[in-house]
């Protein structure tokens, strides 16, 4: 068999399921077996997306949301990255901060609107905070995981070799932990995506999750599920197209998420 | 010596607010937020909203768990099962699933069927990957071993492959459960009317911050003690492996 006939073996089924589901959709709203109200036909969705897509609306809203996620994104990395290295390095530091953080970690970060609210100035900035929490906690445990699984003998080997200090950090424990920072950066990412879309419901008028709590307010289905399919793309893409970048970039090092 | 920072952090933090360094209204004393919390659990109804949360959480878990780890198992074993399926796991996996409150609220109703399948989903899909990626990362030298013995069918399933999936389903579980209260306690806040994620939106709402915070502590305190006894049972039960998922 030649490659690409294997290929389309293999995949036939992934590739016609959701055709057939969404047929099986259309049709089975069509007849009424599917309440319209509930479950409108994919086709009418496409065409309301569509109409979305053209005045504008959903491009504002998406814009605003992706903004959002690159500035709490931006924060969380900055903060969590250089914050988990120091506590990878220094243990007094690590064992200092290690207990704060764990009970801080597992709370949902929508909880901290209010709080954050009450220390920056609420509004787009409040947002934006609330948004990089969880993700600065993870790429922070991430970051500090990946500098204490470097191989001692590593270490050891390279201070037989003279290498100190900030030599050291660049060509030993920067390179070692980078698999785990880049993890950590790609699960980040995607948990401020998630948490965006919360605090948009919450407490915003415009972005992809507002879009989705208005809709549903004002019961425009259509919209609701336009809304829904833009963010779900948006994190397909995220997730799927970070893991493929990092395959590229680290391909030395299996994904450490894997498991 | 691994609590004098909190510790330290939390001394500051009543004298700031003490000495109106840092507005009490907006930030209370550490004591103020105990002695309310205390107060609520034994007087008021912060005990009844915390096992509102509790019992959503556990019905979302059964609903989740049950059938995650059965269709990740199936997964696992049956190629064209998992070639229709994955797709769509593969699409909804990375999607926030707050985004499908709506849905579900049109659908059931406002109401709790609508909170707690929101809670459900989220941990539904952790617990199919994991459980799916245990039974993939199974090694074939177990499975030829197992067959060379005459293990086949449901026994080879039952002693090989069951067992070797075990941590990462354990680990699907813990990490389903987590997910699980994220995403209820974030229902609570936008959509409940009860709950401990609904006490912190009112209190924020009603600027009684010495409730809100103890509501915060609350899901706190039950997000460290889910996370830390899971992961204290999955060491003590599954001695025989690593655990896949440690970070």
């Amino acid at each position: 068999m030649k490659a690409s006939t294997r290929w389309l073996a293999e995949h036939s089924i992934a590739i016609v399921s959701p055709l057939v589901l969404l047929g099986a959709w259309e049709w089975a709203s069509a007849t009424g077996a599917l309440r319209e109200a509930f479950f409108p036909r994919p086709s009418t969705i496409a065409v309301h997306l569509g109409q979305l897509a053209a005045d504008g609306t959903l491009w504002g809203h998406l814009a605003t949301t992706l903004i959002r996620v690159a500035w709490a994104f931006a924060l969380a990395a900055v903060l969590g990255v250089g914050i988990g290295l120091a506590m990878g390095l220094w243990r007094r530091l690590r064992e200092g901060l290690d207990p704060v953080f764990a009970v801080i970690y597992p709370i949902p970060s929508i909880l901290f609107l209010p709080l954050v609210g009450f220390l920056v100035p609420p509004g787009e900035i409040a947002l934006v905070v609330t948004t990089a929490v969880t993700s600065f906690f993870l790429i922070a445990f991430t970051t500090t995981h990946g500098v204490r699984q470097i191989d001692r003998l590593v270490v050891e080997a390279a201070l037989h070799y003279g290498a100190r200090g900030w030599r050291l950090f660049t060509a030993v424990l920067l390179p070692g932990s980078l698999p785990f920072i880049f993890t950590g950066l790609r699960l980040g990412l995607g948990f401020a995506l998630i948490v965006v879309v919360a605090v948009e419901i919450v407490s915003s008028s415009r972005g992809l999750g507002a879009l989705l709590w208005l809709s549903w307010q004002i019961l425009k289905v259509e919209d609701m599920y336009a809304a829904f399919f833009v963010i779900a793309l948006v994190g397909a893409v995220l997730y799927y197209g970070l893991a493929a970048l990092q395959a590229r970039l680290l391909p030395w090092v299996q994904d450490v998420a894997d498991s | 010596m691994s609590f004098a920072v909190p510790v330290v952090l939390l001394a500051l933090w009543e004298i700031a607010s003490r000495l109106a360094v840092v507005s009490p209204r907006y930030f209370p004393a550490p004591t103020t937020i105990a002695w309310v919390l205390v107060d609520r659990f034994v007087e008021g109804d912060l005990g009844a909203q915390s096992l509102v949360t509790l019992a959503r959480l556990a019905c979302a878990f059964a609903l989740a768990a049950v059938p995650g780890v059965l269709l990740g198992l199936l997964m696992g074993i049956a190629r064209p099962v998992r070639a229709a399926i994955e797709p769509y796991i593969a699409f909804i996996f990375p999607v926030p699933k707050i985004t499908l409150l709506p849905f579900l609220l049109i659908i059931l109703g406002v109401g709790e069927p609508a909170f707690v399948l929101t809670g459900a989903t989220s941990a539904f899909f952790q617990i199919v990957i994991s459980t799916l990626g245990g039974v993939q990362s199974l090694d074939p030298r177990l499975l030829e071993a197992g067959r060379n013995y005459g293990a086949h069918g449901a026994r080879l399933f039952r002693k090989v492959i069951l067992p070797a999936a075990l941590p990462s389903i354990f680990t699907g579980l813990r990490l389903g459960l987590g997910l699980a209260l994220v995403s209820l306690v974030a229902v609570e806040f936008i959509a409940a009317k009860s709950g401990l994620g609904h006490l912190v939106y009112r209190h924020w709402q009603m600027l009684s911050t010495p409730e809100m915070y103890a509501a915060f502590v609350l899901v706190g305190a039950l997000g460290l003690a889910l996370t830390r006894g899971l992961r204290a049972l999955q060491a003590r039960i599954l001695t025989w492996q690593d655990d896949p998922g440690r970070l």
